[in-house]
């Protein structure tokens, strides 16, 4: 794929990514920041891309992946910084901390109860649900068996419907 | 109505699609990434313009070549560009095929057309670098190259030119003890040439000394040369 042809194939993608990227920084700066770096990363690796497969799946894959490189390791420089100690057991499912300054308000209990899911489970409703994403696409993006996705799917939603009916009861 | 349970799978599904508020990339992001990545369209006739200017400027430089340079009408000052030019080759990739006189006078004499009754081999102010004959405005002639304790390259050349017009209006008197001449100063790209004629010979003492100071040692230079070197038409 010539190089403008694939910069304006992967621009048309844009707006999903911003999405998925608001819904995993929960703010527009850091959404901004990080939709632009995985851009970046895309037009740079574009030769690796393989054509005939997904360019949208391919594109959400590099921005989860960024993601969890720039997050992951603020967390870890943060949990380095309160104690002084190296905090290794950082766990794979934590729950979502709260919110931050500058993070958009939920507008909804749906909204705010998958805010609360841990990026697992936000990531894989996010892709499978909100995108339509193939259950094939959503295991790519995740790295892992399709299996794990529907197990995974199947966990979101029942964490999700408990954190409704908490809402409601409230 | 929904036909499934509120709290089913489906439903719970069919909310997340409906309920959640979508966000659209801000404009600035689409496009600072637009501008960032894809080629601006070029307006269709800036190539041909582009294309012809770059033409134009090939070809002018082309006929550059051809055209005539700029010669002094003046024959002395013509004479004093083409002995700073060959003072300038001199000083940029030395001597073609230096000689150490008085040994190889006879080449030099033979070569040049211009024989050396006496010369000047240096002293403790001026060392000698080495001679060699040159063809300059259409003249054979001889070049005999100096360095000073300070690194000054000086070049003199002579030349069978008979009755060469010495400006007046150039000419500065320098004397030494019952000596006395009047050579004209002239300038040249930067450079400072002593000129005066020897019997049938133009003499030029060519160097980069132009300041005031350099002059004044310019003119000792000169002295040096001149009271030692007495060239003569070989033929």
């Amino acid at each position: 794929m010539a190089s403008d042809d694939f910069h304006r194939a992967a621009l048309e993608h844009l707006d999903a990514l911003y999405n998925f990227a608001m819904y995993l920084t929960r703010n527009p700066p850091e959404a901004d920041d990080l939709v632009q770096e995985t851009y970046l990363r895309a037009f740079r690796f574009s030769h690796r891309f393989q054509p005939g497969t997904h360019l949208r799946a391919w594109l959400f894959q590099i921005l989860r992946n960024t993601f969890l490189t720039f997050y992951r390791l603020r967390e870890r420089e943060s949990a380095l910084a309160e104690d002084g100690v190296p905090t290794w057991d950082v766990p794979m499912f934590h729950d979502a901390p709260e919110e931050s300054s500058g993070a958009v308000e939920a507008h909804t209990d749906l909204e705010r109860a998958l805010r609360r899911l841990p990026e697992e489970f936000r990531t894989v409703l996010l892709l499978a649900e909100v995108e339509g994403m193939a259950l094939e696409d959503v295991a790519r993006v995740l790295a892992c068996p399709v299996g794990t996705v529907k197990s995974r799917i199947f966990r979101a939603k029942e964490r999700l419907r408990g954190l409704l009916r908490d809402y409601t009861k409230e | 109505m929904s036909a499934h349970p509120p709290d089913s799978d489906e439903a719970l599904a069919g909310r997340l699609r409906t309920e959640l508020p979508r966000y659209a990339a801000p404009a600035h992001v689409r496009v600072a990434l637009v501008e960032g990545t894809l080629p601006r369209a070029r307006p269709a006739w800036l190539a041909p313009v582009l294309a012809s200017a770059a033409t134009v400027l090939v070809l002018g430089l082309v006929f550059l070549s051809l055209v005539p340079r700029i010669v002094p009408a003046d024959p002395v000052e013509r004479l004093v560009r083409s002995v700073v030019a060959e003072h300038t080759r001199a000083l940029m990739w030395g001597a073609r095929h230096p000689e150490v006189v008085p040994t190889a006078l006879p080449w030099l004499t033979q070569e040049s057309g211009i024989g050396l009754r006496r010369v000047f081999v240096g002293d403790d102010r001026l060392g000698f670098v080495g001679a060699e004959p040159v063809y300059l405005e259409g003249h054979r002639g001889i070049a005999l190259h100096y360095r000073d304790g300070d690194g000054h390259l000086l070049t003199y050349i002579v030349l069978p030119i008979a009755g060469l017009p010495v400006p007046d209006r150039r000419r500065v008197q320098i004397e030494q003890g019952t000596n006395r001449w009047r050579p004209a100063l002239m300038h040249d790209s930067g450079f400072s040439a002593w000129v005066w004629r020897q019997g049938d010979l133009a003499c030029f003492l060519v160097s980069d000394m132009v300041s005031d100071v350099d002059v004044e040692r310019f003119k000792d230079y000169f002295v040096r040369v001149r009271v030692s070197t007495d060239p003569v038409p070989a033929y």
